[in-house]
């Protein structure tokens, strides 16, 4: 499903590069639930923004289900992620003049889907989560793992083939943090490719596979 | 998409509203002050552009020369010019002819009124060239006839009420009879030419001979041309100024005086004509552009308030865009939005806009001196106007903010990297420093108006125009006047308070409508004369106003030899030709075939408002004037009515048939301010909206700039600042950009101060002070401003500040 050759980012500080990442060589096939390790500046979210299209390599050739993603244009990728990938954050980012059902229902406006279907799905996805009593409260008005569960729901609304989270449960408490990876695991039993960025060793554990990163490179 | 947008739109603004009501109430302001402008600068640039004809029809402006030099420019010009151009010239298909009257006495039967500036003499051609049909009586034959009269409709109502005009004989002045053969529409309000009855041209020419209609010499005829369609305007003044030249040339070649006449086109007479004899005065074309443009820098003001508010909130927005970026959004959806949220807030403030016009229309039309009717709201172009500003000011505030705020990258904004604050930061300034640019512009503007008003009112006129009340004296005379006058006047002097009394041809405040020409000393080149403005007074009349004499004696009844006396200003004197009013005594004058002995000089008066200059003067003993009786009083007030009292029982008693009509000389002198009054309230109100819509912008970047800054206020006051050092800290940079829009304003102001002061001939001096005041007010209010947010930061708790982070 994906297919990092040579991947390589960098930031001038000066007249010399300073590298992020350096000579990532990395496949990821169709329902694996990976982890990404390492310690902090290790590169670990910036490798996940690569692969979730939201920043650019330096270097390197990007393959996402066969296509030269390094290639496209911005509007073709826009149209890409848009279609196949769903972000999850650690600060969940929810849009605060929106309620719980329109934080949901935003992607599929943006994939102009029609407001009969739209509903349905926001309808089904919020049941499934048990938030459907939620739907009409502000962000604010939830506790951190509410919000990060609707959060996850906002990401898996469009039916994406592969899940992003970037420290998902890094700002919840730890039973919070368990829900959330029960979730996770069970979205992959569906067949949700996952890919997470955490730091906790417990949390890799629910995943198929781990890559350890250590300054800019992947641990062998 | 719609309905998301609306309402995330709608949240945004409730959940920020001290922003929304800065954006709204701004915008507004700028909607509501650019409609009443523009209604205001519609109306008078709509002067007669309804005449169907209006694009071929000019009057005759008329340059008189004496020696080559300009000496007088007439709205209404010699008699008879349209006759010769009509006979002579085939482009002109017709020509209008008009003479005006002042104080007519005109009754019929019992209804008697005292018409003034109404009635004109005109010729048959005027009603048809202004497009003015019959309501009622014939048209075709309207003024053709000796001794006939046409009547507006609400002229005729006034006289006639209920009964049928039409047949029914006027008198003038009890003397001459006018029959009424036709009723005529009002003039529109829109027009310069306004009348209430008009009395056919050949009777003028039957009491007052040939001459009314060939003269080169006589003035005060206002002339319309109807040109044949196609006629080069600049062709046809040549060829009319050959055809003076070659008619008129030889007789004017004897005196060395010239006369050459210009096309005013009629739709240009309302805002660009101010001439001797307008038949009412015009309005100002300078100040009509000038008020447009304060509507657009108003408009301009609000507009920036959005542009600065929205981009320096883009901090708020940002994570919110990168959100929606990662959720699948393209650039031009999120552009869409926020040009969507800028929609949203001009259309609540046309709305709100739209209130405060109809809320402040009766204010506006009293500082305007306007009658503005809210029919307005029935005309197209309004609504016009209002989609213009509308979509306008959508498109300028919301499309730059709208770039700005999609322009951000997901993961930066996401991350929290964006550093903010010193985003746009530079245009932000910039457009603050416009903004107080132009508050200062209008500020010091609105000072410098007031002053010059204030100046023009306290200036020693060189006369006294206090605790004078001025009858307009009788029309309806005989024989007996002058034995009537002298005894009035006896009568007057014996009723309590009252100190002297004087007859004159006209009174301060007025123009001079007597200009003489021709005039020279007894013996000089009887090719080198002068026009001047001639003042028929009696006795009295120089120590009733005061006059200072600097040479020689008034007029005095003990001088037999005064029936052939004149008396002199310095300027009359300087134009005979004599450095010192001491030269020019005792000399003797050429006046129209006759000699008179300057028998004093006095120091120059303002006989109209010192605006404009010193005129030459003759004042010339004529006893028996009827035009204006000036009364002075004693006492503390300008006005007394028990002089009025008095006056009136005195003159029902010598004047019967007469109407009883006066007015107060400071009041009627001061009526020539209002023109600039208005315009100095009107400047004053908008210069304040300015002022206030630019300080609700700089409230709202403070308060904003401030809860940006919490955190730094926090640590700085943590390693010791003090509440005054951190209040300093804050407004430095708020300080800085009013201060650079002081520097760049100064300049255009001082610019257009001088331009606008050349209109004055007795001026303020531009000084310093007149910048410095006017700034240091805004600054004051400026930082009065910014104070209201930064003392809260700044006495802050910090240890609250930083717990949140």
């Amino acid at each position: 499903m994906i297919e990092l050759k040579r991947i390589s980012k960098w930031v001038m500080v000066g007249n010399k590069p300073n590298f992020i990442l350096k000579d990532i060589n990395l496949g990821i096939k169709e329902g694996e639930f990976v982890s990404i390790m390492g310690p902090s500046g290790s590169g670990k979210s910036s490798l996940l923004n690569i692969i979730g299209m939201l920043d650019d390599a330096s270097e390197g050739e990007y393959f996402f289900l066969n296509q030269a993603v390094h290639g496209l244009k911005e509007k073709h990728r826009s149209q890409l992620y848009k279609q196949y990938i769903g972000f999850v954050f650690q600060a969940y980012h929810l849009i605060d003049e929106l309620t719980v059902y329109e934080n949901i229902e935003t992607p599929l406006i943006y994939q102009n889907i029609k407001s009969s279907e739209r509903q349905a799905m926001v309808a089904d996805i919020l049941d499934r989560f048990q938030i459907v009593g939620k739907k009409d409260l502000f962000p604010t008005q939830l506790s951190g793992g509410q919000q990060q569960l609707v959060g996850i729901a906002r990401a898996l609304i469009a039916k994406p083939k592969l899940l992003l989270a970037d420290e998902p449960t890094g700002n919840l408490n730890s039973r919070q943090g368990e829900e959330i990876m029960d979730l996770f695991k069970e979205l992959n039993k569906e067949g949700v490719t996952i890919i997470q960025v955490t730091h906790s060793e417990k949390n890799a554990g629910y995943g198929t596979r781990i890559i350890n990163l250590l300054d800019g490179r992947v641990e062998l | 998409m719609i309905s998301n947008f609306l309402i995330i739109a709608w949240r945004n603004l409730s959940k920020h509203r001290v922003f929304s009501f800065i954006n709204i109430f701004g915008l507004a302001i700028g909607i509501a002050a650019s409609l009443l402008i523009f209604q205001y600068a519609r109306f008078e640039l709509s002067y007669d552009r309804f005449e169907p004809k209006g694009d071929r029809v000019f009057r005759l402006e008329q340059d008189r020369f004496n020696n080559g030099k300009l000496s007088t420019q007439w709205a209404a010009g010699a008699a008879g010019i349209g006759k010769l151009v009509k006979d002579n010239l085939p482009e002109v298909e017709s020509y209008a002819h008009l003479h005006g009257t002042n104080g007519l006495v005109v009754n019929y039967k019992d209804k008697e009124f005292r018409e003034n500036n109404t009635v004109f003499f005109a010729n048959d051609a005027f009603l048809p060239m202004f497009g003015y049909t019959a309501q009622k009586g014939m048209q075709a034959e309207s003024l053709k006839d000796v001794n006939t009269a046409v009547m507006t409709a609400s002229a005729a109502r006034r006289y006639f009420g209920s009964e049928d005009p039409i047949g029914k004989v006027i008198s003038m002045n009890k003397k001459k009879d006018f029959r009424v053969t036709a009723v005529v529409s009002d003039p529109p309000p829109n027009t310069h030419f306004h009348f209430d009855i008009l009395l056919s041209f050949a009777t003028f020419i039957q009491m007052n001979g040939p001459g009314a209609e060939t003269a080169w010499g006589w003035d005060g005829f206002y002339t319309y041309l109807l040109l044949r369609p196609g006629t080069d305007p600049a062709a046809f003044e040549k060829k009319m100024a050959d055809l003076v030249h070659s008619q008129w040339g030889p007789q004017m070649k004897d005196t060395k005086e010239g006369i050459a006449f210009h096309l005013q086109p009629l739709r240009d007479i309302h805002l660009y004509s101010n001439y001797m004899f307008e038949s009412e005065t015009n309005g100002n074309g300078r100040a009509v552009y000038f008020l447009l443009v304060i509507a657009l820098f108003i408009i301009v003001i609000a507009w920036i308030n959005y542009i600065n508010l929205s981009t320096a909130r883009s901090v708020d927005r940002a994570r919110e865009v990168g959100v929606r970026k990662v959720l699948g959004s393209y650039r031009t959806q999120l552009v869409g939005q926020f040009v969507f949220e800028s929609l949203l807030i001009n259309a609540l403030a046309v709305i709100l806009g739209l209130l405060l016009v109809i809320g402040c229309l009766p204010v506006f039309n009293v500082i305007t001196g306007k009658q503005i009717s809210f029919s307005l709201l029935a005309e197209g172009w309004f609504w016009l106007v209002l989609t213009g500003l509308f979509l306008a000011g959508t498109f300028f505030s919301g499309f730059y903010p709208a770039l700005v705020l999609s322009s951000f990258k997901p993961i930066a904004v996401l991350k929290g990297r964006l550093a903010g604050t010193g985003h746009g930061a530079l245009l932000r300034q910039s457009l603050v420093v416009f903004q107080f640019a132009a508050s200062v512009v209008l500020m010091v503007g609105t000072f410098a108006v007031y002053r010059q008003l204030r100046f023009m009112q306290t200036l020693d006129l060189g006369i006294r125009v206090d605790r004078t009340m001025v009858l307009k004296g009788p029309n309806v005379i005989d024989s007996t006047y002058m034995a009537k006058l002298s005894a009035f006047k006896e009568e007057m002097l014996h009723e309590p308070g009252i100190v002297s009394m004087t007859a004159s041809t006209e009174v301060p405040g007025n123009k001079v409508k007597w200009n003489a020409g021709g005039i020279r000393l007894v013996g000089s080149d009887p090719t080198r004369v002068q026009q001047y403005r001639v003042l028929g007074v009696d006795y009295d009349f120089m120590k009733t106003y005061g006059f200072h004499f600097l040479k020689g004696r008034d007029f005095s009844k003990e001088f037999r030899s005064d029936s052939a006396a004149v008396i002199f200003n310095e300027a009359a004197v300087r134009q005979l030709g004599f450095g010192q009013p001491g030269e020019a005594l005792n000399k003797r004058i050429e006046f129209w075939g006759k000699q008179y002995t300057i028998v004093g000089v006095v120091s120059n008066h303002h006989q109209e408002s010192p605006q404009a200059a010193y005129d030459a003067h003759i004042f010339r003993l004529i006893p028996e004037v009827t035009d204006y009786y000036s009364i002075r009083f004693h006492g503390d007030e300008n006005h007394s009515e028990a002089v009025m009292q008095a006056a009136k029982r005195q003159w029902a008693a010598f004047f019967p048939g007469n109407p009883f009509d006066y007015f107060y000389l400071d009041d009627h002198y001061a009526q020539q301010y209002k023109a600039d009054e208005q315009f100095g309230k009107t400047f004053g109100v908008f210069a304040v909206l300015a002022i206030f819509i630019s300080c609700m912008g700089l409230l709202g970047l403070a308060s904003f700039v401030t809860i940006q800054r919490t955190k730094e206020i926090g640590i700085r006051k943590i390693i010791g600042a003090g509440t005054p050092g951190i209040l300093l800290l804050l407004t430095r940079d708020f300080v800085k950009p009013v201060l650079l829009s002081f520097v760049l304003a100064v300049p255009v102001t001082w610019w257009l101060l001088h331009r606008w002061l050349e209109n004055y001939a007795s001026r303020i001096a531009v000084s310093p002070w007149m910048f410095v005041l006017p700034a240091l007010l805004i600054l004051v209010i400026a930082m009065g401003t910014i104070a209201t947010q930064t003392l809260k930061a700044a006495s802050a708790n910090p240890s609250r500040s930083l717990r949140s982070e």
